[in-house]
């Protein structure tokens, strides 16, 4: 069984000109102890695939039109809040891109860390922690995260410290409760690049210390391929392409896919690419069926009609288009 | 050149009903903003039309029919007669004729030297100037404005007029500040700075440059500010010390039927409900200006 | 810390200061003879002389001040004509019951105002925040005296729940004085009747006092919890699995009172001079009826102690909300620290 699988997902965001279809059928499927990617353009619709599977949707606005987010087994979408939230303290858990706003800047970090882990069952007999016990973990996940004086930082309100201790703190918070799904959601995109390479290792070396299972989600191809092991590729709500990393990035089939390799620039001079013509879709009214086809240059009649399934197009790699019906 | 001048008159004259457009779009986007607008006019229309448009329109002065005294709301008297015979609905309409004078002339003494007096100071800031202006304005605002009113009003003989000018007297300090919070942050901004370097006399900058950018707060408290003024008025002349009788003031109405309380409470509750209203249209079209304006900055 | 403290207090006292001038003048600008005003229109010439010389009447202006302020740092705020008493006779009798009714309706604002703006802005766009919402439009737009008046009405005529006059009823001893608040003394003095019964009157007028309180700082805090529901960290605290109550309580709440908080005290001046309707209306034996009344009389002495006295305790109460505010929110702190 695989640790989490969406399937068939429809989420719509309710504004005043209408209803934005955002995710359009997406799926998923992550197994135990692996790194899958995702990678989509700014705007395919990854965020929203992440807080759905967590929950955090803001409801009002947002509303599930349909699916099932199937996490060892069980459906996410239809739990008790209750047990969602049980859900999100131990078993999954999440980084995302924006360190600066992450943390709430009227508490310390110890605070905010202590809270954390005061209501996980981490204990012994599945108890609650002690005082003490609390204090040596968050110093753990400090510590792992490749801070230095943790009992300083704990001390320190998020404002004191710069984007890359505080994206290390990110870390250590979701990481502190072995879970065992973390997503994370384009993690470095907004720290210096400098520090970008650093913590993507320091995350690399801990997923893999404690077995955690990852989704990746970026827009960088250099991430996907150093870090991962299986790949999807998302456009426009829907996933398009799916794989084993080295073998999708090496030989893409998806129209789209291989319009996101052209537009990689390269040192190895064969100049500025023209990128994909067209543009993404509008929401509010996108395109039927798949809603690549305006863009496409293979476009067939049938690919406005209905989205297409996965179509199996070599071992372990498959795409969403009608191209590879067989 | 004439013919140039004429086209660029035309064209701003165009601009201008676009911006009006767009803004009352937006204001109208909210239905409170809207019933706060209907409010209003209603009773401005009322008040301007008074002796029009109410049914005893001498009973608003001096007058006195004890044999009427008293009597219930009924159809030839809608808010009832107060103790001594007047009805109660034409004074309440009258009444709201002295509030909103009362708000104009505050607010048309009161503003003009507070703008001023804040843009000279954010204008100079950190000089003698602005110390003086900003220090003079803290111990205005240093006590609350109706026990300063008070003060003011109880030394001079209690009538409207000096009502008048005691409020206008104190309320300058608010826009003083808030014109200099705005016009200290634009003091340093581009456009100030060219002004300086082109030799734009002093006054340009400060009406031409500062002042239209601190329009939007100015108008917006204004507007509520007549409902806060209204109110100052009413309390005030619910002590006594406003306009006196027989002028009818709403204020003084209440006070007046509130003696006579629960027995006649048409006398008390009309003029009370009448002063929530005027107050309550003033706020709504305060705020929805508000989010007219918010809007626009981004 | 301390020494912006100190600053803001230099600055509060030179406020001070510039308002004694101010008051001070209009209080000499006045028609009418203030002697005259003290003994009564069977004075004779003599004494009308001699209490001119006492008050330093014949001299000029900048002398009576120096005269009035060398009084006041002795403590003597001089004699009310009113009342035929020293100041601050008057001030130490009145000045508790005022105090005690101001506490009780910033207690009552705090409590019902704060958790409606906080279950409104939580739950937004249900029927309670529709409620609420109503109910804060009403509240800003009705005058203190009218809610005041209103009330007396409904519950004190109507439906004779609540007594309409005084602090305690006019049968009843009064405990004997010691904190001058009319509930503690009571319990001090064993008399539990007397402390339930000077609660119950002070239910109405503490109400009115509150209500605009309950209306505008709720408005803003609901309007400070919406904007914070949306932001990263809370959903962060979602994410991390911290229970609603924690969430709300703590996490969210702490960065939205602050903007009221900062409300508070601007409201605290409004609270004041609201007093002196409501202690009219329900014939509150406090200072605020005293003000008026020395002012309705111009009874210079005490209206400008009173003044004073009103002008101190707003600068106090700001200084104190900017502490709160300060312990409140960490990145100000720093930031005063850093710059």
């Amino acid at each position: 069984m695989a640790l989490l699988e969406v399937k068939d997902l429809r989420v719509g965001y309710r504004i005043f000109e209408g209803t934005l279809n955002v995710l359009n059928h997406a799926q998923l499927k992550i197994d135990e102890g692996e790194r899958v990617g995702l990678v989509g353009e700014t705007g395919c619709g990854k965020t929203t695939t992440v807080k759905t599977i967590l929950r955090v949707l803001p409801i009002p606005p947002a509303q599930v039109q349909g699916g099932e987010i199937l996490y060892r087994g069980e459906d996410v979408l239809r739990m008790s809040s209750r047990a969602a939230r049980e859900l999100r303290r131990r078993e999954i858990t999440a980084i995302f891109q924006d360190p600066l706003q992450a943390l709430n800047p009227m508490f310390t970090v110890g605070t905010q860390l202590r809270d954390i882990l005061k209501e996980s069952k981490a204990g012994r007999d599945g108890g609650r922690l002690t005082r003490r016990e609390i204090e040596r973990r968050c110093i753990a996940a400090l510590q792992e995260t490749g801070m230095p004086d943790p009992e300083r930082i704990m001390t320190n309100y998020p404002s004191q410290l710069s984007g890359g201790m505080r994206q290390r703190i990110c870390i250590a918070e979701a990481l502190s409760r072995e879970a065992r799904l973390l997503l994370a959601d384009e993690p470095t995109t907004n720290l210096d690049v400098t520090i970008q390479d650093q913590i993507l290792r320091k995350l690399d070396e801990l997923v893999d210390e404690k077995g955690t299972s990852v989704l990746m989600i970026t827009h960088s191809m250099g991430v996907v391929r150093d870090l991962t092991q299986r790949l999807y590729i998302m456009y426009a709500g829907a996933m398009v392409e799916t794989g084993k990393t080295k073998e999708l990035l090496a030989r893409p089939r998806h129209p789209y896919t291989q319009g996101l390799m052209k537009s990689v620039p390269r040192l190895t001079g064969e100049g500025i690419s023209e990128g994909i013509p067209g543009r993404i879709p509008n929401y509010l009214e996108p395109p039927s069926g798949c809603r690549f086809h305006p863009r496409c240059e293979h476009v067939m009649p049938v690919c406005k009609e209905a989205i297409p399934s996965f179509y199996a197009v070599d071992e372990d790699h498959f795409a969403a288009c009608y191209l590879f019906r067989s | 050149m004439r013919q140039e001048r004429k086209a660029d008159f035309l064209a701003t004259l165009a601009q201008r009903r676009r911006t009006l457009a767009k803004g009352w779009y937006k204001y109208s986007r909210n239905p409170l903003s809207v019933l706060g607008l209907v409010l209003l006019v209603l009773i401005v229309l009322a008040a301007g039309l008074a002796p029009h448009i109410t049914p005893y329109p001498a009973q608003a002065g001096a007058y006195t029919d004890f044999k009427n005294a008293g009597k219930a709301p009924s159809a030839a008297h809608f808010f009832g007669t107060d103790r001594i015979g007047r009805d109660v609905f034409t004074r309440v309409i009258f009444g709201y004729r002295f509030s909103l004078l009362l708000g104009i002339v505050v607010l048309g003494l009161g503003v003009a030297p507070g703008v001023i007096l804040g843009l000279l100071a954010g204008y100079h800031r950190g000089t003698w100037i602005e110390t003086v202006i900003m220090r003079v304005t803290d111990v205005f605002l240093a006590v609350p404005p109706l026990v300063l009113a008070l003060a003011i009003t109880a030394m001079l003989t209690p009538n409207l007029l000096n009502e008048m000018f005691a409020i206008a007297l104190l309320w300058w300090p608010w826009y003083c500040r808030l014109v200099f919070a705005v016009s200290s942050t634009l003091r340093n901004q581009f456009f100030v700075r060219e002004a300086e370097l082109a030799g734009a006399s002093e006054g340009h900058i400060l009406f031409r440059e500062m002042l239209p950018n601190c329009l939007a707060p100015i108008l917006t408290k204004m507007t509520l500010d007549m409902g806060i003024v209204i109110l100052l008025g009413a309390s005030l002349s619910f002590i006594g010390l406003g306009a006196q009788p027989p002028t009818p003031c709403l204020g003084t109405m209440v006070a007046d039927g509130a003696k006579r309380l629960p027995g006649e409470w048409w006398s008390t509750i009309f003029p009370a409900l009448a002063i929530v209203i005027v107050i309550l249209a003033f706020n709504l079209v305060g705020d929805g200006l508000r989010d007219v304006f918010a809007v626009e900055e981004v | 810390m301390a020494k912006y403290i100190g600053l803001r207090l230099v600055q509060s006292v030179f406020v001070l200061f510039g308002l004694s001038i101010l008051i001070f003048s209009i209080a000499r600008v006045v028609p009418g003879d203030p002697a005259r005003a003290m003994l009564g229109y069977l004075a004779t010439q003599d004494q009308l002389q001699a209490v001119r010389v006492e008050m330093h009447l014949d001299k000029s202006f900048p002398v009576q001040y120096y005269y009035w302020l060398r009084d006041l740092f002795h403590g003597n705020l001089g004699r009310s004509a009113y009342t035929k008493r020293p100041v601050v006779t008057d001030l130490v009798q009145y000045v508790p019951a005022t105090l005690e009714l101001i506490l009780f309706a910033t207690v009552i604002s705090l409590v019902i105002g704060q958790v409606m703006g906080i279950l409104a802005g939580y739950f937004r766009n249900s029927w309670f925040d529709g409620v609420s919402r109503l109910v804060s439009y009403l509240g800003i737009a009705t005058p203190s005296f009218v809610i005041a008046i209103l009330l007396l009405f409904f519950f004190s005529q109507i439906l004779h729940l609540a007594p309409s006059v005084g602090r305690i009823p006019i049968m009843t001893q009064a405990p004997p004085t010691r904190t001058g608040f009319m509930v503690i003394d009571s319990l001090l003095a064993g008399q539990f009747s007397t402390a339930l019964v000077a609660l119950t009157h002070l239910v109405l007028p503490a109400f009115s006092l509150a209500m605009i309180h309950i209306a505008q700082e709720g408005r803003i805090t609901r309007s400070s919890i919406v904007e914070n529901l949306s932001k990263d960290y809370i959903t962060m605290h979602k994410v991390h699995g911290i229970r609603t109550s924690r969430l709300v309580f703590k996490y969210l709440l702490r960065p939205s009172i602050i903007p009221t908080v900062t409300v508070i005290g601007l409201d605290f001046a409004f609270l004041m001079s609201n007093a002196f309707l409501v202690e009219l209306v329900f014939m509150w034996p406090g200072f605020a009826r005293y003000a008026l009344t020395t002012m309705l009389n111009k009874d210079l002495n005490a209206m400008v102690a009173v003044v004073l006295v009103i002008g101190l305790t707003f600068a106090v109460v700001n200084l104190l909300v900017d502490i709160v505010i300060t312990f409140l929110d960490p990145t100000i702190r720093i930031q005063r620290r850093g710059g």
